[in-house]
């Protein structure tokens, strides 16, 4: 299981990655793993204001629908929109081209709310 | 292994809606959420309803065929495909979801208690294999949610996790209406393969029998899980417990 320390972790299984203000947000090698083969992601809209901690995108995977929540409180400013058509590139790629959303952040200070990649991995290992 | 408590919810004899029913499971689901005490929720569906997986296009029902033949039209908050109800009995379990839930790991647990279930009306049911993405109709393939007796499907099952809880529901086959999801589905569907697909108890030669299939369900879970329901109605059941 893969936990890149660049990375923050919510204990609801998405990472951010931080660039300035924003936080470009996917779900864990984890949670992939756990889901199994994703078939559709429902993707925010931009322009969509999130709360952290608030549900912003579902996915589903063998028959199984999950909320995806948003690390951080801002504005959605980007989505992965390539997910519409391959939606499995969050089992193959979830650090990657797996990402979902980009948030512009309203409060950056709630990064430090987050877990670093070995807090989260002590979470999902016990 | 300590024994657990569960509250079981008997609606068999409690007449809704089908938007009802979807309401009932998502309450349960809010209420497991709450207060951490998994649920069972045994129901049937009178009129039959076709329901709709979370994300499947509206497009795929046939909405003239489904007001022609009584059919109530839902849509789950789970995953999956269109699943015709009526000649089914079906569950709810809703389950805390712990800090690393894992899809297959609660169908897996479900699995074992109901086949503990089906096994009481002499059915040897095995967990079914993964066929990756399913078409417009739920039983025609098989997941690693649902259940077989040799290849063909005997219970199909999904899942939703919101917050802290899961809910998993799915339909038990007891014996087949007049009609079936290949009348129901737009763009035309292989009933043989349907049938083929497909196996109901009736055609096992077990019972049929709503309460005795409930019955044995409910003794399926308390002894593969190790479980003592609270037997509540579903006004309690829907509502927070705890202690």
């Amino acid at each position: 299981m893969d936990y890149p320390e660049d990375l923050k972790y919510s204990s609801e299984h998405e990472w951010v990655a931080v660039d300035g203000t924003r936080a470009r947000v996917g779900i864990t090698d984890y949670a992939q793993d756990a889901l199994g083969d994703v078939v559709f992601v429902s993707l925010p809209a931009s322009g969509t204001a999130v709360t952290a901690g608030g549900t912003c995108a579902e996915v589903e995977s063998t028959k199984s629908v999950s909320d995806i929540y948003a690390p951080v409180s801002g504005t959605i400013v980007d989505v992965n929109t390539a997910l519409d058509d391959t939606p499995e590139q969050l089992n193959s790629d979830p650090y990657g081209s797996g990402w979902i959303f980009v948030v512009e952040m309203t409060d950056p200070g709630e990064l430090d709310a987050l877990l670093d990649a070995a807090g989260y991995r002590s979470l999902v290992e016990g | 292994m300590t024994t657990q408590r569960w509250l079981l919810v008997d609606d068999l004899d409690r007449s809704r809606d089908a938007a009802g029913q979807m309401a009932a499971d998502l309450a349960l689901l809010d209420a497991t959420a709450a207060d951490g005490t998994p649920r069972l929720r045994l129901y049937r569906w009178d009129p039959p309803a076709l329901s709709l997986g979370r994300f499947q296009p509206d497009d795929d029902v046939d909405v003239d065929a489904c007001t022609r033949l009584g059919v109530q039209v839902v849509r789950r908050p789970t995953g999956g495909r269109a699943l015709l109800h009526g000649g089914d009995l079906t569950y709810a379990v809703t389950l805390p979801a712990g800090p690393a839930p894992n899809v297959d790991a609660t169908y897996t647990y479900v699995a074992g208690a109901l086949r503990a279930g089906l096994a009481r009306l002499g059915v040897t049911a095995e967990i079914a294999r993964h066929e990756g993405p399913a078409g417009a109709v739920c039983m025609a393939t098989q997941q690693g949610a649902d259940l077989r007796v040799g290849a063909r499907k005997v219970c199909g099952s999904a899942q939703v996790q919101r917050g802290s809880a899961v809910l998993q529901h799915g339909s038990i086959l007891l014996e087949r209406l007049a009609f079936d999801e290949t009348d129901l589905v737009a763009g035309g569907h292989d009933r043989a393969a349907l049938h083929a697909a497909t196996v109901t108890l009736a055609e096992l030669g077990a019972p049929t029998d709503p309460r005795t299939v409930a019955d044995a369900v409910v003794a399926g879970f308390a002894s593969a899980l190790d479980l003592d329901f609270t037997v509540v109605p579903t006004t309690l059941a829907s509502t927070s417990r705890r202690g």
